[in-house]
């Protein structure tokens, strides 16, 4: 099947072992709602997982980014069983690592150190849409 | 208290939608605040993919099931993986009975917070009556 390069799909952690999970959630929604609403579509993890065709068709045929919040990265798998390889899939737990000193701690309200590093985990995101795209990264 | 006296919940994370933001801190409330001895959170992602102890806690623990939109994947999903569930949270329903909204699924905001917190409280007695407390 043809993958169509107009639109990316997100496919987010829904995060509610750990905070990382949390975090990929917020910037995912802060990919979709500022950094690149016109580029991406959100494909809801649950609803993919529960058997929505409407949702694993989209992840055939669009290019589709898995946000996992750890290493069980289980978007990723989700997608892969479900839908094919994604085209690139960030975890956020490598990426809090290179910075150390901003603390992960809650699962439910993000601190503003977590909300630093979900807007971080975003500009990720949104540099590597441009790339799928084959657009040139605009400043986020 | 023995491990068989707790129950699993599993909402909804939905994060295309505002309730399921809802269902999501309804969830984190009752196992962090109100039931931590009673109740653990089951992560849907995880337990799709069968890692444990999401797996197997659908196995050995009576479920409540929160969902956030009239596709009902938590309930879905549970069912699908033969685990008993012993009560339902439809959030849609508390919305309207409570009559309030939640903003933005990023912020539920305090009428999400508000609702979070009554759907929560309802779901810790349901707890109770599946335990029989």
């Amino acid at each position: 099947m043809a993958i169509v390069k107009d639109k990316v799909g997100i496919v987010s952690c829904s995060g509610e072992d750990l905070p990382e999970g949390t975090i990929s959630r917020i910037a995912t929604r802060i990919v979709l709602e500022k950094l690149r609403p016109d580029e991406t579509v959100t494909i809801c993890l649950p609803l993919f997982l529960a058997g929505s065709e409407d949702e694993r068709a989209f992840a055939r045929v669009f290019p589709t980014i898995a946000v996992d919040g750890c290493d069980k990265r289980c978007a990723e798998v989700g997608v892969k069983k479900y839908s094919g390889e994604p085209v690139a899939t960030i975890v956020v737990s490598e990426i809090v690592k290179k910075y150390p000193r901003l603390k992960v701690k809650s699962r439910d309200n993000l601190s503003d150190e977590e909300k630093e590093l979900a807007n971080i985990i975003a500009e990720t995101i949104s540099k590597k849409v441009d790339e799928v795209l084959g657009r040139k990264s605009r400043e986020v | 208290m023995s491990e068989e006296q707790k129950v699993a919940i599993v909402a909804c994370a939905g994060m295309d939608k505002p309730l399921g933001s809802v269902a999501r801190a309804c969830a984190f409330k009752v196992v962090e605040v109100l039931k931590p001895e009673d109740s653990v959170l089951v992560c849907i992602p995880p337990l799709v993919a069968g890692v444990k102890p999401h797996s197997e806690w659908i196995k050995e623990y009576p479920i409540i099931t929160i969902d956030g939109c009239p596709e009902r994947c938590a309930t879905k999903i549970v069912a699908k993986m033969g685990g008993k569930i012993r009560g339902r949270v439809f959030i849609p329903q508390s919305v309207q009975r409570h009559e309030l909204r939640p903003k933005f699924s990023a912020d539920i905001g305090l009428d999400g917070e508000k609702l979070a917190e009554k759907i929560a409280d309802e779901t810790a007695l349901l707890i109770d009556k599946i335990l029989r407390k």
